[in-house]
């Protein structure tokens, strides 16, 4: 008897929680699908922030609010106070930076959204060129839905592999580890269009250099594996095969299709520090002038040689220019510090190191067919 | 407050009970016995009594005997004939059940259950003929249990019909029958069958025990006897399984189930079932495995479904749009966008017409039941749609979980099914998901926590049987499942001995 009253009872205050819970219902709150960061004229920080709201109208309409703040939440009471419905973020897919922001530091608001546990660790970090707020201001003529439009552009982008992946996980997973720093997409505004227009390099939380956005492709290959799409180079004459060109032509652009990439890092002198980059490509030809002779196997390996070596060149420019400004987007420093005991390294200490850092690239590209359509 | 079970589920060795050996005798006198039986059976209007001069006496009720039989075989052969005994009564009636009592409580049992008597002046015994008549249905397929391959007969509400049906299927010597009465006042007779050599003795007993240990006024239905036997009556799934398929039924005999055939009742137990077992079709044993096994995949699925997709649209819009894919999301916002209800408000009203139009369609009389299918389904759902009363997406979902619910092919069971959505969808709607999941593990330990004639409900999962797993929620091919299920832990394991599948290539 007395032990079913304690459940009876037990249950019934329980019950009585449900009023402590807090609702989200979703007609009734604003969604922000993007959020972006800039430095602000008078306070610290300014946000441009994104929301779609749901009409009785049957309509849903982009509400976009810039608001001035020093804290974040302090700038979600001022949008509030300008929105009939509650902001939440928990639909949040796109977080972008503002350039004079990313050159400051962004240890903050990675930590700002990483510790929000409604905020999602896959939604996408990207870096406005310039400023943010004019960039979602702006009234384009094709894009109903700037939040989703954003979000789609570079989710097709990475999942096609034509773009390194920038989620929250992964970038805070890369800020704290020693011996790795963070790269981001950049994108801008070109009249009615956003586009992608490189990479950016940071050292610890600051961005410190771009690269174009040509050379993600290359960033990726030394990042990780490669797993899908294609790429394009030029073949300089003089790094020609004698034989494989028909007539004469100072420049070949050629498209391949990369299927497989293997990555192999190798330290080989811990003291430098000098490491092998060994990279195995395997790749179709997609696209390539009629001038050039791929009906003889030995002109294909002579071929191949050469992407090779046009590849490890780029690569190393990549690199180069990585190196000179501090930023170690690829990770040498972990591999470091993996393979050598007691090293205790710091960032710090790693990003001296990484200046005087030898790479030593080898790749293997194969051509497994060519003449291949789509 | 403490709840009583209606009866003692402990097992107590069987009391046999002592035979009435001090019940009022017959008296020999013609008009004292007519006087006796008329005041037994509170003289009926359809009490008939005829005189054979020179002493002999017919009692009987009328519409339980067969006209033409007492016709022929008795009222002919007693006609002119004089100084007879009961014993030579007996002897020259041309029918295959006749017996002469003295006791006047057995004389009594059987008029009522369409004997003759046949009383002769100055004996103290009478002679009695069964020439019992019932008025039943002719068989007719099973209406709740449906199914496209298999048999088509189902059982009715003749006990002797049904148990003619089974011994048709099992033609076996093994086949035990054992005849129970249940009822102080309807005298109901309940038939006990199961293999011998295949069904478990202990769990025999245990049922037996139960049966003749319950005390009830009246029998009308076996699903009133399955839930007064079953080992939990307070909990809301049926631990026993009621069929109305011989077919079925015979199929679990043979897996060493037992079953109860109740006089009147067209439905038969079959006990022990465990959980996975209420969401297999007979015909599923009928189809190539593999179309059986897509067949029970789905209706898993569609439990699953029933259960769970409605407080899930609940819990994700109150609480966790944070779920919601981004391409749902402005649909289910934009239709959601006129409905001045909170979430749980509307999905509990539209399950409540669900229900209503289901309860209605059920109890109305079939050529009217049509017509609630259309005024439910085309006037009721696009009127709320447009009325702003709920969303359109919410309306999918339910019909689809009213839907998913009608594939159980346990009547019983696909109410129990759509029975415990309401509580979830109220969960969901105060706590979101940590509701739904605290509403599926209190499920889910209220299962495990049952057992059907004490074998563990949730077998084969738990406790885990991987042998028996081949034929639970998939159904592999016939010589994989060559062993009895241990559910029923069963005399004799194999059903027979599994050959080779394919015959090995030369």
């Amino acid at each position: 008897m007395k032990k079913y009253n304690f459940y009876l009872m037990l249950l019934f205050l329980s019950s009585l929680l449900s009023g402590c819970v807090e609702t989200n219902i979703l007609d009734k709150i604003g969604l922000t699908t993007i959020v972006g960061y800039d430095l602000g004229t008078e306070e610290k920080m300014e946000i441009t922030a994104v929301i779609r709201e749901v009409n009785p109208e049957f309509q849903s309409n982009v509400e976009i609010i810039t608001t001035e703040n020093d804290t974040s939440k302090g700038n979600r009471m001022k949008a509030n106070r300008q929105l009939s419905k509650k902001i939440t973020v928990g639909q949040m897919r796109v977080i972008l930076f503002g350039e004079k922001l990313a050159k400051e530091n962004l240890h903050y608001y990675i930590d700002l959204n990483l510790e929000n546990a409604n905020v999602s660790n896959g939604l996408y970090m990207a870096v406005v060129e310039d400023e943010t707020a004019p960039l979602l201001n702006y009234e384009y003529k094709n894009i109903d839905d700037i939040g989703q439009h954003i979000f789609r552009l570079l989710e097709q982008n990475i999942s096609q592999e034509y773009m390194i992946s920038p989620t929250l996980h992964e970038t805070a997973h890369d800020f704290y580890s020693i011996g790795r720093d963070i790269a981001m997409p950049i994108i801008k505004r070109n009249e009615e269009h956003i586009e992608m227009s490189g990479i950016a390099l940071f050292k610890g939380g600051t961005m410190v250099s771009s690269l174009p956005v040509k050379d993600s492709f290359y960033v990726k290959l030394v990042r990780d594996s490669f797993n899908s799409g294609f790429f394009e180079t030029n073949l300089k004459e003089e790094e020609m095969p004698p034989g494989l060109l028909k007539k004469p032509s100072s420049e070949i652009p050629i498209v391949f299709d990369a299927i497989r990439s293997k990555r192999e890092l190798k330290l080989i002198d811990a003291s430098t520090p000098e490491f092998d980059l060994n990279l195995k490509l395997k790749a179709r030809v997609l696209e390539i002038y009629p001038d050039v002779n791929l009906g003889d196997p030995e002109l294909v390996k002579k071929l191949e040689k050469t992407i090779s070596k046009n590849l490890a060149n780029e690569i190393s420019r990549v690199i180069a220019h990585a190196q000179e400004v501090e930023s170690d987007i690829f990770g040498f420093g972990e591999k470091y510090r993996s393979k050598v005991r007691n090293s205790e390294l710091t960032k710090e200490k790693w990003h001296e190191m990484y200046k005087n850092m030898k790479v030593n690239v080898n790749i293997d590209f194969i051509i497994l067919r060519n003449g291949v359509f789509e | 407050m403490k709840f009583k079970l209606p009866f003692n589920k402990k097992q107590t060795p069987i009391i046999v009970e002592e035979s009435i050996v001090d019940g009022k005798m017959i008296t020999p006198s013609k008009d004292g016995f007519i006087q006796q039986i008329k005041d037994a059976t509170n003289n009926p209007f359809d009490l008939i009594i005829k005189s054979i001069p020179p002493n002999i006496t017919i009692i009987y009720i009328d519409n339980l005997v067969k006209d033409q039989t007492l016709n022929e075989h008795i009222i002919s052969n007693l006609q002119n004939k004089h100084n007879e005994t009961p014993e030579t009564i007996k002897g020259a009636l041309s029918i295959p059940e006749v017996d002469i009592y003295g006791q006047l409580e057995k004389t009594i049992e059987s008029i009522i259950h369409g004997s003759v008597l046949i009383h002769l002046d100055g004996y103290p015994q009478a002679v009695i003929a069964n020439i019992t008549t019932r008025e039943s249905r002719s068989l007719a397929a099973p209406e709740n249990e449906s199914q496209v391959i298999g048999a088509q007969v189902g059982f009715n509400e003749s006990l002797s019909t049904n148990i003619s049906l089974i011994r048709r299927y099992i033609a076996s010597s093994d086949l035990c029958n054992e005849k129970f009465t249940i009822g102080k006042r309807t005298n109901t007779s309940v038939a006990l069958l199961y293999m011998n050599g295949i069904a478990n003795d202990q769990m025999i007993n245990s049922l037996r025990q139960r049966i003749t240990s319950l005390e009830l006024d009246a029998l009308i239905d076996s699903a009133v006897l399955s839930e007064m036997i079953d080992d939990n009556s307070l909990s809301v799934f049926p631990q026993m399984l009621l069929t109305e398929r011989p077919d079925r039924f015979c199929d679990g005999l043979l897996n060493g189930k037992i079953g109860l055939i109740v006089d009147g009742s067209s439905m038969a137990i079959i006990c022990p079932q465990s959980f996975v077992e209420f969401f297999q079709s007979q015909e599923d044993q009928n189809l190539r495995w593999h179309i059986a096994t897509f067949a029970r995949l789905l209706r898993f699925t569609a439990i699953l479904l029933s259960v769970f997709l409605t407080p899930i649209y609940v819990g994700a819009l109150t609480f966790h749009y944070e779920v919601i894919p981004q391409a749902f999301l402005v649909p289910l916002s934009e239709s959601r966008a006129l409905v001045p209800f909170p979430p749980v408000f509307e999905a509990l009203l539209l399950e409540f017409i669900i229900e209503l139009l289901r309860e209605a369609g059920a109890r109305l009389p079939t050529k009217i039941g049509q017509t609630i299918g259309i005024v439910g389904g085309i006037v009721i759902g696009t009127a709320a749609v447009q009325a702003g009363i709920t969303s359109n997406i919410l309306l999918i979902f339910v019909a689809l979980s009213a839907l998913a619910s009608f594939t159980t092919p346990s009547y019983m069971m696909g109410n129990v099914i759509r029975l415990i959505r309401f509580p979830i969808i109220i969960l969901a709607g105060f706590w979101g998901f940590y509701g739904i999941m605290l509403a599926f593990c209190f499920i889910l330990i209220h299962l495990l926590r049952q057992s059907s004639m004490g074998a563990p409900y949730l077998s084969p999962f738990y406790p885990p049987r991987l042998k028996d797993m081949r034929n639970s929620i998939i159904r592999m091919p016939i010589p994989f499942t060559a062993k009895r299920p241990a559910l029923t832990r069963p005399t004799n394991e194999e059903k027979f001995d599994p050959k080779p599948i394919k015959p090995e290539k030369s």
